[in-house]
This record gives C-alpha cells, sequence and structure tokens, in this order.
C-alpha cells in the first residue's frame, strides 16, 4: 500500500494561503469514534480504533490563533473515550486537554462531547485518546498547526508530515491484561508486532531534485522511541515539540513515543537514484526480541519513478543528535531560581497482588472518582490543599506564577519519555545513563544552560536523572507522566494542579462536560472520594493494592508456630514410641515366632536343602 | 582483586548436598553396625548389607555423573537448559520418593530398639530370604524393595543430592570462572564426609536405642521438610510455567512466588538461590523456606499429624496385638504368616488385613555360607 503524498503539499500551500488571508479562522471536525478493520503492516488483520469509518485517522491541521471544533462521538460499542491535544497549552480551557477522569469523564459509548479551543502556538502535535491506554488501538494521528511567521518559511518549498509507530495485533485491552498480571512479574512490556510509517509498511515520498522540504516527523506510537535517518541527506533541525530551534545538522534523530520533530530536508540536484529512510525502533526497550520482529521500517525517497527502490544499508552504530544541545529560536533565557521544586523518583515495582506498578516516589497513580477538575472547582478554598485530590492522584498544588522544578531521578534501568501537560518546559539537566540521582548540593550538576533548551517530551536516561523548569503561567490541571503508554497504565503518572483558586474564578465547565459525567454516573462535586461536606474525608477513595508485606505477617507466624508445634509434637511421639517398651500383644506374638522359627529350621535340617533351589538371592 | 577460586555457592549446595547424603548413609552404616556387627552376630549379613549401602551410593554417584553429563552435553548442545524448565517437577518427584523411604525406613529403624537381638535375625530373613515370586506381582515388588532397601535408599538419596549438585555447579560454572570450582566441591564434599562420619561414630558408639530415636527425629525432620518441600516444587514449577522462565531469577523478592499461594514469604534465606548458603542446610534439615505457600506448610503439618498417628497406631497394635477398630486376630492364625511383614517394619496399618503368605522356607545357612 504505497501512499503518494505528492499531492498533499500543494493542498496544504493551498490551505495555508486561506487561513492567511482569513485572520483566526474556525476549523471544525466531525469524529464519529469507532472500531473498524485494517491491515497496516501487510501481516495482520486486525479491528482498529478509525474515525468516521476510516484508518488510519486523518491529520488535523490548522493555523496559529485558529478556534478548533472537534466533534466527538463515540460508537465504539464496548469502550469509553477521550482525545487528548498532545503539546497543547489549552491556556483557559484546561477541561479540553482531554485526560480522563483528569479534565474530563470518560465518553461513554453514544454520547457526544465538543472539544472547543483556540491554538496559540504552532508547528508539530498529535492528537490521541488519553483514556485507559486506548490510543495504540489506532485512535492517533498528527496534528499541524501552520504559522504564517514560520522563521524559515522562505526556505520552505513544500512540506510533508511523517509519522512513525510501533504496532501491536492484539487489542490494548487484552495486551494490558496479560501486561498487568501476577505472572509478569518483573513488568515485561508487550513488544510491537512491527513499526509503521505513515500507518504503512511501504511508504514512499515523491520528491523533486534541488527542493528544500519541511517535514513534520510524530512518533505517535505506545512504546518504542524511533531512530530516524535518511540514506544520502542530511536533516536540519528546526523544531521541537512545537519549539522553533536555531537550525542544527543531524545525520541521525530519536524521537520518544510523543515526541515531534521537524526538521529541512534538501533534495539532491539529479534524479539518478532514489533513497531509502529507516524508522528504527529502539530495542533496547524491549525485555525480548521475537525471531519475527522486523524493528527496522523502510520508507522512501522517490526522485524517479522509473528507479528501484534500493534496499536500506545497515547502520554501524546508532548515533543519534543530542536534543539537549539545541538553542530555541527565540533565545528564551533560563527562569529564575524556582519557587517551588518537585522531586520525582522512577520506581518500578509490585504491589500486595503480585503485579507490576510503576510509581512516582512511593505512589502509583490511580484515577479519582470526581474528576480531578471538578474537585477544584467545587472544594472553594480547599483547593488549594493537595489532600482533595487524594494520595493516589498524586497532586502537585502550584500557585500562579511560580518557577517550578521538577527533578526526575530514574531508578529504573529503562528509558522513559516525560511528558507535561500543558506546557513546554526548559530543560536545565538530562544526564546520560548510569549518572545516578541528581544532587542539587553539587555544583557540577547545577551548571544549567543559560538558554534551555524546551519541549514538551524529554526522555529520561536509564538510571540516569533529568530536571526541567517551567513557569506555572497556565491555570489548570496538567498531568505529569511517562508517554510509554505501557507505565501510565501502571500508574507513572503525577497530576499538577496549577492555581486551583484561578480556576474557580474563571472557568465555566459547558454543559456537555457535565452530561458526559452524568451519563456516565460519575461525580463531579467534591474530593477525590466524591465527598462534598468534609472534603478532608477521603474514606472509599479509589486506591492501588496495599504494598507487598516485608516480612511474616501474622498469617506467616502462625503458619511457622504451627509447624513448629507439630514438628515438636512429632519427635515427642517418635521418642515415646521409640523409648516405651515392646509391647503386651508383640512380645506374645515375637516369643510364640521366635519358638516358631527355631522349631521350624530344627525341621528343615532335617529335611535337608532340597528346596534350597527354589529361592532365588540377590 | 584476588583471583576467585572459591564460588561460595558452589560450596554451600555441595555441602549440603553431601551432607544429605552422608545423613541417610551414616544412619544406614551405623545402625547396620549396632544390630549386626559385633561379636556373636551375622558378620556375613552385615557385611553384605553394608556392601548393598556403598552399592547403591556407588551405583547413585555414577548414575547422577552420567544423567548429569548429559544433561549438561545436552545443555551445550541443544543451547537450552532442558533441566532447568522442568527441574522442580524433577525435584519434587525425587522429594516425594525420599519422603517415602525415609519415613518407611525411620520406622523401621526406630522398631529395632524394641527388637534388640531379634532385629538381627529379623533383618536378615526379611532382607535376604523371601522368594521374589512367591506371591502377586505387587508383592514380589514389595518385597524387592524390601530387601534391597539398603540399596535403595542410598541409591536414590545420592542420586537426587549428585543430579542437583551437578546440575547447579553447571549453571554456576557458566557464569562464573571454572577455577572457581573444583576447590568448594572439594571442601563440600569432605565438610559433608566429615558430618556424615561424626554422624556414624556417634550412632555406633552410644546407646542404641538413644542413637536411634534422635536420628529417626533426624530423618523425619528431613523427610518432613523433603514432603513439604515436595508440594513447594510443584507449585513452584507451576509457577515458573506462568512467568515463562525460572522464577528464582528475579531473586528472592516479588515476582519469585506466586502471591496467591503464599502464607509468608521474607526477602531473604531463599534456600534455591546461589546454594542459599546457611538457610541451605537450614532447609535441608528443616524443609525452611524464605517463601511458603499454602500447600507447603500444609503439607509439612499433615506429614507430622500422619507420622503421630501413625506412631500412635504401631503402638496400640503392639499393646492390643490389631489396630483400634478391628478384629483382634486370632490367636491360632499360622504363626508364621505375618513374620516378613513385621519383621522390616511396614506400614503395620495394612499389615494386618493382608492375606497370609506362605513364606518359603528360611536360609539361614545360605545367608551364612
Amino acid at each position: 500500500m504505497a501512499i503518494s503524498l505528492s499531492h498533499f503539499p500543494i493542498l496544504s500551500v493551498l490551505l495555508l494561503a486561506l487561513y492567511s488571508l482569513a485572520e483566526a479562522g474556525t476549523v471544525t471536525y466531525d469524529f464519529n469514534i469507532g472500531w473498524v478493520r485494517a491491515n497496516p503492516d501487510g501481516l495482520f488483520e486486525r479491528t482498529v480504533i478509525g474515525i468516521n469509518g476510516a484508518w488510519p485517522p486523518p491529520t488535523m491541521e490548522a493555523t496559529k490563533g485558529d478556534r478548533v471544533i472537534v466533534n466527538v462521538e463515540n460508537s465504539l460499542g464496548n469502550q469509553t473515550t477521550t482525545l487528548h491535544f498532545h503539546g497543547l497549552f489549552q491556556n483557559g480551557t484546561t477541561y479540553m486537554d482531554g485526560p480522563g477522569q483528569v479534565t474530563q469523564c470518560d465518553i461513554l459509548s453514544g454520547q457526544k462531547m465538543i472539544y472547543n479551543f483556540t491554538v496559540e502556538q504552532s508547528g508539530t502535535y498529535w492528537y490521541h485518546s488519553h483514556d485507559k491506554g486506548q490510543y495504540p488501538d489506532g485512535i492517533r494521528a498528527p496534528f499541524i498547526i501552520h504559522d504564517p511567521e514560520f522563521p524559515y518559511k522562505d526556505q520552505v518549498d513544500q512540506e510533508f508530515t511523517i509519522s512513525v509507530s510501533d504496532w501491536y495485533h492484539d487489542e490494548m485491552v487484552s495486551l494490558i491484561s496479560k501486561f498487568i498480571y501476577k505472572g509478569n512479574p518483573t513488568g515485561a512490556e508487550p513488544v510491537p508486532n512491527s513499526g509503521l510509517i505513515n500507518d504503512t509498511a511501504s511508504f514512499t515520498l515523491d520528491v523533486q531534485p534541488g527542493k528544500t522540504y519541511l517535514v513534520h516527523m510524530v512518533n505517535i506510537g505506545a512504546f518504542a522511541g524511533q531512530y530516524i535517518w535518511f540514506e544520502g541527506h542530511n536533516m536540519s533541525i528546526v523544531e521541537v515539540d512545537g519549539v522553533f530551534t536555531e537550525e542544527a545538522e543531524a545525520e541521525m534523530i530519536y524521537i520518544s513515543a510523543a515526541q515531534r520533530c521537524s526538521f529541512l530536508l534538501t533534495t539532491k540536484n539529479e534524479t539518478t537514484a532514489n533513497y531509502a529512510f529507516v524508522a528504527s525502533m529502539d530495542t533496547s526497550l524491549f525485555d525480548v526480541l521475537p525471531d519475527d520482529l522486523q524493528w527496522n521500517s523502510t520508507g522512501h525517497l522517490v526522485y524517479n519513478k522509473e528507479l528501484a527502490l534500493p534496499t536500506a544499508a545497515e547502520v554501524a552504530e546508532l548515533n543519534e543528535f543530542d536534543d539537549f544541545t539545541l538553542v530555541p529560536y527565540d533565545k528564551q533565557p533560563l527562569f529564575r531560581d524556582a519557587d517551588q521544586t518537585v522531586q520525582l523518583d522512577v520506581i518500578m515495582d509490585n504491589l500486595g497482588d503480585g503485579k507490576p506498578y510503576a510509581f512516582f516516589n512511593n505512589i502509583s497513580y490511580v484515577s479519582p472518582k470526581v474528576p480531578t477538575l471538578f474537585t477544584a472547582m467545587t472544594t472553594g478554598e480547599n483547593a488549594s490543599n493537595p489532600e482533595v485530590y487524594g494520595e493516589y492522584s498524586h497532586p502537585f498544588v502550584l500557585d500562579r506564577g511560580q518557577v517550578v522544578d521538577i527533578i526526575l531521578n530514574n531508578l529504573d534501568s529503562g528509558k522513559h519519555p516525560f511528558h507535561l501537560h500543558g506546557h513546554h518546559f526548559q530543560t536545565l539537566v538530562r544526564t546520560e545513563e548510569e549518572a545516578g540521582v541528581f544532587d542539587g548540593t553539587n555544583s557540577s550538576q547545577t551548571n544549567y544552560p543559560a538558554i534551555p533548551m524546551r519541549r514538551d517530551t524529554l526522555v529520561l536516561n536509564p538510571n540516569g536523572n533529568l530536571v526541567i523548569r517551567f513557569r506555572a503561567d497556565n491555570p489548570g490541571i496538567w498531568l505529569f507522566h511517562c508517554h510509554i503508554e505501557w507505565h501510565m497504565d501502571q500508574g507513572l503518572i503525577a497530576t499538577i494542579v496549577e492555581a486551583p483558586l484561578d480556576l474557580q474564578k474563571s472557568l465555566v465547565i459547558p454543559d456537555d462536560h457535565k452530561a458526559v459525567c452524568a451519563a456516565a454516573g460519575i461525580p463531579i462535586a467534591g474530593n477525590a472520594a466524591g465527598n462534598t461536606v468534609d472534603v478532608f474525608n477521603l474514606k472509599g477513595q479509589n486506591h492501588p493494592p496495599a504494598p507487598l508485606p516485608a516480612g511474616f505477617t501474622p498469617r506467616g507466624i502462625v503458619a511457622m508456630a504451627f509447624s513448629v508445634l507439630a514438628a515438636v509434637l512429632g519427635m515427642a511421639a517418635i521418642v515415646w514410641y521409640g523409648l516405651a517398651d515392646m509391647g503386651a500383644a508383640t512380645k506374645v506374638k515375637e516369643e510364640q515366632r521366635i519358638a516358631a522359627f527355631s522349631a521350624e529350621q530344627n525341621s528343615r535340617e532335617r529335611q535337608g536343602s532340597s528346596d534350597v533351589s527354589e529361592t532365588k538371592v540377590g | 582483586m584476588t583471583v576467585n577460586v572459591f564460588a561460595v555457592p558452589v560450596f554451600f549446595v555441595v555441602f549440603r548436598e553431601t551432607l544429605e547424603a552422608a545423613v541417610i548413609v551414616s544412619v544406614l552404616l551405623a545402625f547396620l553396625k549396632q544390630t549386626l556387627d559385633g561379636p556373636n552376630r551375622d558378620q556375613s549379613t552385615y557385611k553384605k548389607l553394608v556392601l548393598q549401602v556403598w552399592y547403591g551410593s556407588a551405583l547413585g554417584l555414577l548414575l547422577c555423573l552420567i544423567v548429569g553429563g548429559g544433561l549438561i552435553g545436552a545443555f551445550y548442545g541443544i543451547g537450552k537448559d532442558k533441566w532447568g524448565a522442568t527441574e522442580y517437577y524433577w525435584e519434587g518427584s525425587f522429594s516425594l520418593v525420599a519422603t517415602l523411604i525415609i519415613s518407611i525406613l525411620g520406622a523401621a529403624l526406630l522398631r529395632v530398639a524394641k527388637l534388640q537381638d531379634k532385629w538381627r535375625v529379623k533383618l536378615a530373613k526379611a532382607l535376604e530370604e523371601k522368594s521374589v515370586t512367591s506371591a502377586g506381582r505387587k508383592g514380589a515388588f514389595k518385597r524387592w524393595c524390601e530387601k534391597y532397601a539398603m540399596f535403595l535408599l542410598p541409591f536414590i538419596t545420592v542420586l537426587r543430592e549428585g543430579i542437583e549438585a551437578i546440575i547447579f555447579i553447571a549453571g554456576v560454572t557458566f557464569s562464573a570462572p571454572a577455577a572457581a570450582v573444583p576447590l568448594p566441591v572439594i571442601c563440600g564434599l569432605l565438610a559433608g564426609f566429615a558430618v556424615g562420619f561424626i554422624l556414624y561414630k556417634g550412632g555406633s558408639s552410644s546407646k542404641l536405642q538413644i542413637f536411634l530415636v534422635v536420628s529417626t527425629c533426624l530423618l523425619y525432620l528431613v523427610a518432613a521438610g523433603l514432603f513439604s518441600k515436595a508440594i513447594w516444587y510443584f507449585q513452584q514449577q507451576d509457577w515458573n510455567n506462568i512467568v515463562g522462565g525460572d522464577a528464582a531469577e528475579v531473586g528472592a523478592g516479588a515476582g519469585s512466588y506466586d502471591i496467591d499461594r503464599s502464607v509468608w514469604h521474607v526477602n531473604y534465606g531463599n534456600p534455591e538461590l546461589n546454594g542459599g548458603g546457611g538457610w541451605g542446610i537450614f532447609n535441608a534439615i528443616f524443609g525452611w523456606t524464605n517463601s511458603a505457600t499454602y500447600g507447603s506448610v500444609i503439607s509439612y503439618n499433615v506429614y507430622w499429624i500422619a507420622v503421630i498417628i501413625g506412631f500412635i497406631l504401631m503402638r496400640y497394635n503392639e499393646q492390643k496385638g490389631h489396630l483400634p477398630l478391628m478384629k483382634a486376630k486370632k490367636q491360632d492364625a499360622p504363626v508364621m504368616s505375618d513374620s516378613s511383614a513385621d519383621g522390616s517394619g511396614i506400614l503395620e496399618a495394612k499389615k494386618n488385613t493382608k492375606p497370609t503368605t506362605t513364606v518359603t522356607p528360611a536360609l539361614g545357612r545360605e545367608i551364612s555360607e
């Protein structure tokens, strides 16, 4: 299934022109979300979640300043859903952010909800379901916001969007039940069945010689980071996660799940060959490498359709561009020292049900009964107290205008791409792997860059650490979480509650949002446990399984005591029996037997040894 | 860093396996010495039975070397630890067989104290005299087992412990320098033999009854632990099948056991991990486990309850001449009828219900030949 995108750029340019003319237009999408069948990798046909009866879902496009309206109807029948527009600040519209039980209620099948917001940013984004690990079933696609003031617009002849993704043949519900399972105590994540480029296994891009293309690359996968390289071409990075950067040349880039990168790609001046480009899944994330897994996906830049498509060459080593060194185009300087510092240690461990979970510090996230936004809106002054949000939503309350540092220590041996909703953050520190935990008193570790790189999703290296800084300038409820969907399902999530009292003053939650809650029977007032009277009483709140007991439990002590008692009694019985005399009956019997034995021996001696031969010995 | 020539886990595992084997062998030898050796006793039977013990040990050793070698060969050949995949089924089965044999033999040993001198004759009769073909196949097998108990017990014990040790050492040498293996193996063997020898010497010189009582207690402790461990092995193999690998590889912590079957689990003292250190020896003698399951705890207690009931019944039978709720035996029954069964002391409970069999004329002379 080769897709030629040659007509897309023309369309884009046309649309761009239109958007430029119509200042602050409105873009409307009607999304009917339902199951369809698809076989994108050519290996296996499965049911996938599509939009309006088709899959893959459409790439959304808008222009900076536009109002975007998405009319969502859930027609899945058997699952709830939500939509999250990844990377958008949703300033003033935090209820349009999308995470279920956080800023809204899950949309039941048959229900409708309108996402309505303006886009004040530009660059490369994407949208996906933010409900119960659902998006890898197919409901994820790029979202490009054009910018008439794009700093490199004069260099660009055409633009393309290329998505990369891992792909599973099983549905998430079944994969999650096998993953968060006591028989998977190490938490080995399901390994994808294949990789996709633009949701196909055979992607080709028609290009013309001597042109410069702007490529929006998005990793819309669930798990695997992707190494990307174009044979014979360099990439000139100009944007990451919606932040324009100084041009930076790269031969190979790495984009984790949920990261985006736009780059200028200048084509060759001749059309004598076609070129392969590769998206290679980061196999260091996989606990096992199935024999039949093809982790390299190959696409082609087609200069000349008459010529063959070359096979991608092997690369000796994966040496990707370090995104930490990028310089934002606006040169935004380092924010002042933090007013509040949040330290989170990433831990993978098991709870009392024996299943694998993920923890920030000692807390594995569990959705509250009342979506966090509704708690913030209905608990009055107490909304500033993190307690009302429940321990297991792991809340951090920020005051408006605060500068906040998040220190993230990876106590796990895997890579984790961390994503903060509602913000770009400055990246102050990001160590290599095995660097240990961050030490703020060590001046060699606090030598922060004067103009830090910014983005919304950053990879934390195995057993390393990172420090990010942002300004609390966007009142709302924002999740901070690992964007590996498996780890989200395991609870690697914290909740940032930003200026809740401001939210109470400024926010009016639309009626259709409340209707969605009412349809699902989800309470929309009170603390995390739904208590509206005493908001500090969290009795009945959702909670994770109890921790594993560290040593002997009462049950174990009782069992041990009984075992010891049984052994002592048993040995007492042995001693009692062993030291007792022969017993009256046996004595009589023995005497008789000995007598008979002697008698028999005597009689046999008389008979002679005639019957000896009958007996087999040895 | 000094050169690693002493892999501690290897020492512990060899010591532990040797000790388990040595306890059995030394108790048997001491018993034989006590009952059959000395002036006015049956020297030839004694020698014969001692030889049986040594033959059993030697054959067990030989077989475990062959099987172990084959397994290691297969490991290299196929590139997969075939043994490891079903290891616990094997260990569990071996443990069950060992429990059974130790339990039967333990009772028999304890009765010796009472039968004193008569045992010498009885043992000779029981072990040497019966015709293998004198009853049905089942009876024949039983008698065959009785006859060669002195061979079978050390044979199975040495085989089981030996294979365990070989597999473990093989596993360690795949990851540790080979130079670190021989010394701890030798030390472990020597330490095991030493303890066994002390047990043998102590057993030989102390008062027979006390020795028998003490050693029987020890044997039943081992047997109770083995029985409990057998159940544990089967359950742990289930768990390994669920996890899809050796759960012991994830260490002693979460995930190394099935939480739904767990009675207690402490993250230390795993006897299966790296030889277990002192915990491994604790495990060998008392059946310690850091991760007890309902199955292992209940089976341990049930075993002891069965032992207590068994001895009470045996005592009752000794006093009354029949088991509770059973008819007293007629005094005029053929006297020889159950001498063979009684002589080996095996499961009184069954004996009185069995049809009487005619024993082939004894071969006192043949034994002495």
